[in-house]
């Protein structure tokens, strides 16, 4: 009775050692957010923004839950700006934003522009900016050794895993003002998670998507309002 | 009872492992946005063949021995009855067992589906399904002649989501169906269309400007059907 208490005590204190390690340790992230500007920004108090993915007919992945993400982080906050919903826009734009219809190039917009009723929806919707994100989240490396077991007595792990994932985006603006393009702002972010395992697995996550779509969304909020033209 | 639940419980939970997984996925009918388009000022009968009212398509996939089936059920022909509805001043719907002479319309359109498929991430190795539609639309004049004969071909693809993969998989086959909409409509020259309807044989889909070329034209000459 006493050994298996022993025992007992051991895992506890190994437990606490990993999460006192996983609080002290957190997982790694880099980050490198760059813009480029072709032109001078500004937003009225009444214009709004859309954030689109290029389409997958180029070979683009930009997945749903990272425009989600840049909607809501430019959306809120003090000076939030002005976000329609993609899929509304798409919608009340409907066929002419679709993936195989979608202006790849600013000197489609004239094209566009010339098309029934498409001046006028995106007048009464006061689109200022359309931002076009390309790019996803990918695994790059990873390594380690985890295995687990489990019996009728209880289960339990053993090891320790790595990995690394990179998240590179490109947001292209482009001002529907002058139908032109106004730049572009770039996230480079490069994050590696751990997850030692002592009976119990302790996973320190690198939030790399969601590291990319703070700094993203942030440069693209100081971009637009034009914050750093001066 | 203990003994038996500890068994049990791996017992299913190894079974669940092994057992091939896999969905059957039926689509709600999705609804099709307004087009931003001029309507074209003819009165057209669309005819729904039974096939296109109930399309079921399944597939086992090799890798893991999956097995996906999509029921569009009657997505097809209400997401087409909807486009021709924007497409034209006016639109009547035939049943399969309709007799077309009875009706008085410019044009009788007929969709249909020659094929489709679909990839799940197993296959691509990829975190996305996609969905292929072979549509293939046939045009008719009042006296039964054939004018038109456009197979196209539309793709929908959709990342896998928390949800699962069929919400995905469910995403993808809209988004083939909105690109199908979206291929008519470039495609659909009215003006090209009036003049082989007053010609009495002659119509082509033609390109736009970005040189895409998933819609072929089948021109025919005055063939009956």
């Amino acid at each position: 009775m006493n050994q298996v208490r022993q025992h007992s005590h051991g895992a506890a204190t190994g437990i606490l050692l990993l999460l006192g390690c996983a609080l002290v340790l957190p997982a790694c992230v880099t980050s490198r957010i760059e813009n480029s500007r072709e032109g001078l920004t500004g937003i009225g108090a009444n214009e709004s923004v859309v954030i689109m993915a290029k389409s997958y007919h180029l070979g683009n992945e930009t997945e749903e839950k990272y425009i989600g993400c840049i909607e809501k982080e430019l959306a809120q906050g003090k000076g939030g700006l002005h976000v329609i919903p993609h899929r509304q826009f798409v919608d009340s734009l409907f066929p002419w934003f679709e993936p195989r219809t979608a202006p790849s190039e600013t000197k489609g917009l004239p094209k566009l522009m010339e098309r029934p009723g498409v001046a006028e929806q995106i007048r009464d919707q006061r689109v200022r900016y359309i931002i076009w994100l390309d790019g996803d989240t990918d695994k790059v490396a990873g390594g380690g050794s985890l295995s687990c077991a489990a019996g009728p007595g209880g289960g339990g792990c053993f090891g320790f895993a790595w990995w690394k994932k990179d998240a590179d985006y490109n947001a292209s603006v482009w001002d529907l003002d002058g139908l032109e393009s106004a730049g572009s702002v770039t996230a480079d972010v490069s994050g590696t998670s751990f997850m030692p395992a002592l009976v119990i697995p302790i996973p320190l996550i690198a939030r790399t998507q969601a590291a990319a779509c703070k700094g993203l969304a942030k440069q693209l909020r100081a971009f637009i309002v034009s914050e750093d033209a001066a | 009872m203990t003994a038996r639940i500890t068994t049990v419980i791996p017992t299913a939970l190894v079974l669940l492992a092994v057992a091939g997984c896999g969905s059957n996925v039926t689509l709600d009918p999705p609804t099709i946005p307004a087009p931003l388009i001029n309507s074209i000022p003819l009165h057209v009968a669309v005819r729904i063949p039974a096939e296109f009212e109930s399309y079921v398509h399944q597939e086992e996939v090799v890798l893991g021995g999956e097995e996906w089936s999509i029921d569009l059920g009657r997505s097809n022909a209400i997401f087409f009855t909807e486009l021709f509805s924007y497409m034209f001043d006016e639109v009547t719907v035939l049943k399969p067992e309709d007799d077309e002479s009875q009706y008085e319309f410019d044009a009788l359109i007929e969709p249909g589906i020659d094929a489709m498929e679909f990839s799940v991430p197993n296959q691509t190795n990829t975190e996305s399904f996609a969905v292929w539609i072979r549509y293939r639309v046939k045009v008719f004049d009042p006296e039964g002649r054939m004018i038109g004969n456009w197979p196209f071909s539309s793709y929908g693809k959709s990342l896998t989501t928390t949800m699962g993969g069929s919400e995905a998989l469910q995403r993808a086959a809209v988004l083939a169906m909105r690109d199908a909409a979206a291929l008519m409509i470039i495609r659909f020259k009215p003006q090209e269309f009036m003049r082989a309807l007053a010609a009495g044989g002659e119509v082509a889909a033609q390109e736009d400007a970005s040189g895409n070329d998933a819609v072929q034209a089948t021109v025919v000459q005055g063939a009956n059907k």
